[in-house]
């Protein structure tokens, strides 16, 4: 990762049970997971994984089920100790810090949003909203003030008095989602949030959250289960399996470039078209330009009726308006090859 | 396919073996049984250590008695704390009486009328004064005093350890078995202690109303803040929430609702303790009972039950209204100071007028009617009360009783019991009751126990064989349910006490109105918990068995009935804790057995005999109580092994 690194994960294990120095010299000569548990009675959760996520970056963790996504979260936020390894935040080491420290990071730095959002049903939407600066110690008036800006960035307006069971799940998020916010952390963690809502709501929240970040430009972390929901949202993502990373990239590389079956797995299933851009299917240029032009960053679903209409190469222009190579039907059909 | 088979095979070995190991267990317990009984010929453990326990006691009970005015501990402790609760009760019993009496039933009406339930409000206003009709007026005053101040004190204790014993494991592993034996005990138990330290009237009755209405005060404290979604609990950590503002932001707010129903279950429990504890002499609803029921005016009895009745009828459905009242709808500002304001009003009023006390011209006097009536339903209804009594006392007590007393040799119960509390529930359990029963015998309480367990046993049998029936039609039929509810959550309410009223005066004294009254008390929460375990097999289970096109009955023998099982045992749990409760109450009206003996050593200040009756009483409970508990937990379904 280069530039400037907000968050730094180095080699973090998380070995749950009482022998777990035993555990991690296990899996260090090969052992499974199931064989660690047999011997010791542990449970690796989280096993050497290190990332970098830089300064306003989406970097997503998928994983299914029991592949240690989410006990690696609470380990980044310190709600589960790690059992080895550091997270450094701007430059501070979280898992060094008293407890009196972390509350202090927390206060300022970092935010969550969980999987069943976690508000408070004996409090006002407001109060939510508002619980953070509330815990700071900010005056009433601030704290309703900028609580009620947040949720009217959020679509919550006019629901500020409201208790959350009385919103329908979807903006029951929006209130996990602005009592988050609310703090102004640097960094804001996403415990799937989203995978308790229905298909719509969900792809209505993923939007709402896109549209966020491009004005706010949060450094966040996700974690989901769903890999379109990583390949919409990432910036890059992390696919997890039992308790470390398989790969490490950006969307295009994991469909074009998968590094293990299991990775070629999930994205099987995509619709390529809609998530490779011209970039992922770009080849040198000969010749001379034939006026039919497209940008790098648009997606290979914008070209196909310019490419079915005619056979001739598009030129790809980058956002700078330079020509930077061609596509063609060939190029595009190997990319979209199910089972390369 | 092998490895689906393989935890199958392993499965149905372990079970084989299990079952042949019991089968040896058996052969070896019949021959003991036979053997011992051939070697034995003495029924009764012989009480060896007759004086061992109640010596020392009665020897510190009389220098307390005689030290009570000099030693340092009874001067700068229990006397100083005597005088202070005695302070408070004064203070609230003389606050109460100088409230215009019509003050109460408004504010029970606000209370209520502000969840939007007019009727119900209205009912329990008209309940509240019903006292002040019979007369009872100042004697509810007093009942309600000594309650209050006891609930204060059993709120301020038991709330704070109910919060710290669920954010320190190591403290609720610690209260969580004190709590549980005090929830087993039955309450005059508490009284022969209390007397020791407190001596009697009213301190002594309130102490032991302090403690045994503190548990529900605990508990669901406890399990209302465990209770809490751990999302939020971490949500508010995430926020850098030092652990004191999780608690009070967080944590209380969100367990409020179970901490209401604690309390609730603490007035209750309570108000139930407190008309018993009349036996110390504490005066109240209760005393009033006691000497009715002794002087034979039955119509003033009868009275002062239905007033312990209405007064308990009217905390319920107030204490109810502030434990549910819907957050999201939270009493308008203006309701409550119109409230306030109204309240304000009728004592200035009430106090400027004169009214404090009840007006005597609107006292009704039922008295004679209702003795009338009594004398001739005692008189003609024999032809009920006659058989049913004969039923119960040669039927199940005499032969049960001369079976347990006269004919088996103690080891031979000994080891019965110890058998089978090791095959239901360990190793533990089993050396634990023939030990605490050895104890029982050598302390000279063995006959005694005997036959106060016939008693429950007896009891316990005629509820079981109602309660059950009863709660499996409930808790299928959506109808019989709706018609049982209500009048069973109006007899949940009603201390224990009070059930001994009626049948006392059909029955007259004896070993049998003690018997119903038990059964009376003890099939509410046995229907109940049994309709509740009936009602909660899920829908999927009894839809799949009607799919392989099983019949009602066959659904409800396959599945209901196993399903339910574990529900149903806990009921019957319950009814034998109840029971064993009660037939110890009945000893108030000559139940005789270790009721009577309880009664004599609280009454007459027999420390020595109380404690060892105490000790009777408890090994009782707690090998019942665990007994069922085992049996309960062994029906249950295995849950999957993570």
């Amino acid at each position: 990762m280069t530039g400037d690194v907000c968050l730094s994960v180095e080699h973090v294990w998380k070995v749950f049970g009482t022998r777990p120095d035993k555990a991690i010299d296990m899996v260090g000569r090969g052992a499974t997971r199931e064989e660690v548990h047999e011997a010791t009675g542990c449970t690796v959760g989280v096993r050497d994984v290190s990332f970098d996520v830089g300064r306003g970056e989406t970097f997503v963790v998928m994983g299914l089920s029991g592949s240690g996504k989410s006990t690696l979260i609470r380990c980044v936020s310190r709600l589960n100790e790690v059992t080895s390894g550091r997270v450094v935040l701007d430059g501070q080491d979280l898992t060094a810090m008293s407890d009196d420290q972390l509350r202090q990071v927390r206060r300022h730095k970092m935010s969550m949003v969980f999987q069943h959002f976690g508000l408070f049903p004996h409090r006002r939407v407001i109060d939510n909203a508002a619980y953070g600066l509330e815990i700071q110690g900010v005056d009433k008036d601030e704290r309703y003030e900028r609580a009620t800006r947040v949720l009217e960035v959020v679509g919550l307006k006019g629901w500020e008095q409201s208790y959350p069971q009385q919103l329908s799940g979807g903006m029951q998020q929006r209130v996990g989602l602005a009592r988050a916010l609310t703090v102004d952390p640097e960094i804001l963690f996403f415990d799937e949030p989203f995978s308790a809502l229905d298909p719509l709501i969900r792809r209505d929240m993923q939007d709402e959250l896109i549209r966020l970040q491009e004005t706010l430009q949060r450094t966040i972390v996700f974690i989901t289960h769903d890999f379109a929901e990583a390949i919409k949202l990432g910036d890059r993502i992390a696919i997890m399996k039992d308790g470390a990373f398989d790969q490490v990239g950006t969307a295009t590389e994991l469909i074009t470039e998968p590094a293990t079956d299991y990775v070629q797995e999930f994205t099987k299933e995509i619709p390529k078209a809609k998530v490779l851009t011209t970039a992922a299917v770009l080849k040198p240029g000969q010749g001379a330009p034939n006026g039919r032009t497209v940008r790098l960053d648009d997606t290979i679903e914008g070209l196909l009726p310019a490419l079915l209409d005619d056979d001739s190469e598009i030129w790809v222009e980058d956002s700078d308006g330079r020509t930077v190579g061609v596509v063609d039907r060939q190029a595009v059909a190997k990319a979209l090859e199910p089972d390369r | 396919m092998t490895d689906v088979l393989q935890p199958t095979d392993v499965a149905l070995v372990k079970e084989e073996t299990r079952r042949s190991r019991f089968g040896w267990w058996w052969l070896a317990l019949v021959a003991g049984v036979i053997l011992l009984q051939f070697l034995v010929t003495s029924t009764a453990v012989p009480p060896l250590w007759d004086t061992v326990i109640s010596g020392p006691i009665d020897q510190f009970a009389t220098w307390a008695r005689e030290n009570r005015q000099i030693h340092p501990i009874f001067t700068s402790f229990f006397i100083p704390f005597s005088a202070a609760v005695d302070w408070g009760l004064t203070t609230i019993e003389s606050f109460l009486k100088w409230l215009p009496w019509f003050v109460l039933p408004l504010v029970v009406f606000l209370v209520i009328f502000r969840t939007g339930n007019w009727k119900m409000a209205t009912v329990a206003a008209l309940a509240m004064v019903y006292p002040g009709l019979v007369g009872l007026w100042d004697t509810t005053m007093e009942t309600l005093s000594l309650m209050a101040i006891a609930v204060l004190i059993a709120l301020a204790i038991g709330i704070p350890l109910g919060v710290l014993s669920a954010r320190r494991p190591s403290v609720e592993r610690l209260i969580r078995p004190v709590l549980d034996a005090m929830q087993t005990i039955p309450a005059p138990v508490y009284f022969i202690p209390v007397v020791l330290f407190f001596g009697i009237r009213r301190v002594p009755a309130t102490i032991a109303t302090v403690i045994y209405s503190l548990p529900p005060a605990v508990r669901l404290t406890t399990l209302g803040i465990q209770g809490v979604p751990h999302q939020s609990v971490e949500a508010s950590d995430m926020f850098g929430s030092t652990p004191r503002q999780t608690l009070f932001k967080v944590q209380l707010p969100m367990a409020m609702p179970t901490i209401m129903t604690g309390i609730n279950q603490t007035i209750m429990m309570a108000l139930g303790i407190v008309v018993l504890a009349t036996l110390l002499g504490a005066g109240g609803l209760g005393q009033e009972v006691l000497e009715a029921l002794s002087q034979r005016r039955t119509g003033r009895g009868l009275a002062a039950g239905l007033a312990i009745v209405a007064v308990a009828m009217v905390l319920d459905r107030v204490g109810r209204s502030l434990a549910f009242a819907d957050r999201t709808r939270p009493a308008s500002r203006r309701y409550v100071i119109t409230s306030l304001l109204l309240v304000a009003g009728a004592i200035v009023v009430g106090r400027a007028m004169g009214w404090a006390t009840f007006p005597e011209v609107w006292e009704v006097s039922v008295f004679d009617p209702v003795d009338t009536a009594v004398r001739w339903g005692r008189d003609n209804l024999s032809f009920i009360t006659r058989p049913v009594n004969d039923f119960i006392v040669a039927g199940l007590l005499i032969p049960v009783r001369d079976f347990l007393t006269l004919t088996v040799a103690w080891p031979v119960l000994m080891l019965v019991t110890g058998f089978i509390c090791w095959r239901l529930k360990g190793v533990g359990l089993a050396i634990f009751s023939v030990f605490a029963l050895l104890l029982v015998g050598l302390i000279g309480m063995w006959a005694l126990s005997l036959e106060t367990l016939t008693q429950v046993l007896a009891a316990v049998v005629i509820s079981v064989a109602i309660a059950i029936p009863v709660g499996i039609w409930a808790g299928r039929n959506r109808r019989v349910d709706a018609v049982l509810a209500p009048i069973l959550d109006a007899l949940q309410t009603i201390p224990s006490f009070v059930f001994i009223i009626p049948v006392i005066l059909l029955f007259t004294v004896g070993q049998v109105p003690g018997i119903i009254a038990a059964v009376l008390y003890a099939i509410v929460p046995g229907i109940r918990i049994t309709a509740l375990g009936i009602r909660q097999v899920p829908e999927e289970s009894i839809e799949a068995s009607q799919t392989f096109g099983a019949t009602p009955r066959q659904t409800m023998f396959g599945v209901r009935i196993p399903l339910a099982a574990p529900t149903i045992i806990a009921a019957v749990n319950q009814v034998i804790m109840m029971v064993l409760a009660m037939v110890i109450i009945a000893g108030l009206v000559g139940g005789g057995a270790l009721g009577f003996e309880t009664v004599r050593a609280v009454t007459r200040g027999e420390t020595g005999l109380g404690f060892e009756v105490g000790i009777a009483i408890v090994v009782m409970a707690i090998i019942l109580d665990r007994l069922t508990n085992a049996w309960a937990v062994r029906l249950q379904p295995p849950t999957p092994s993570h």
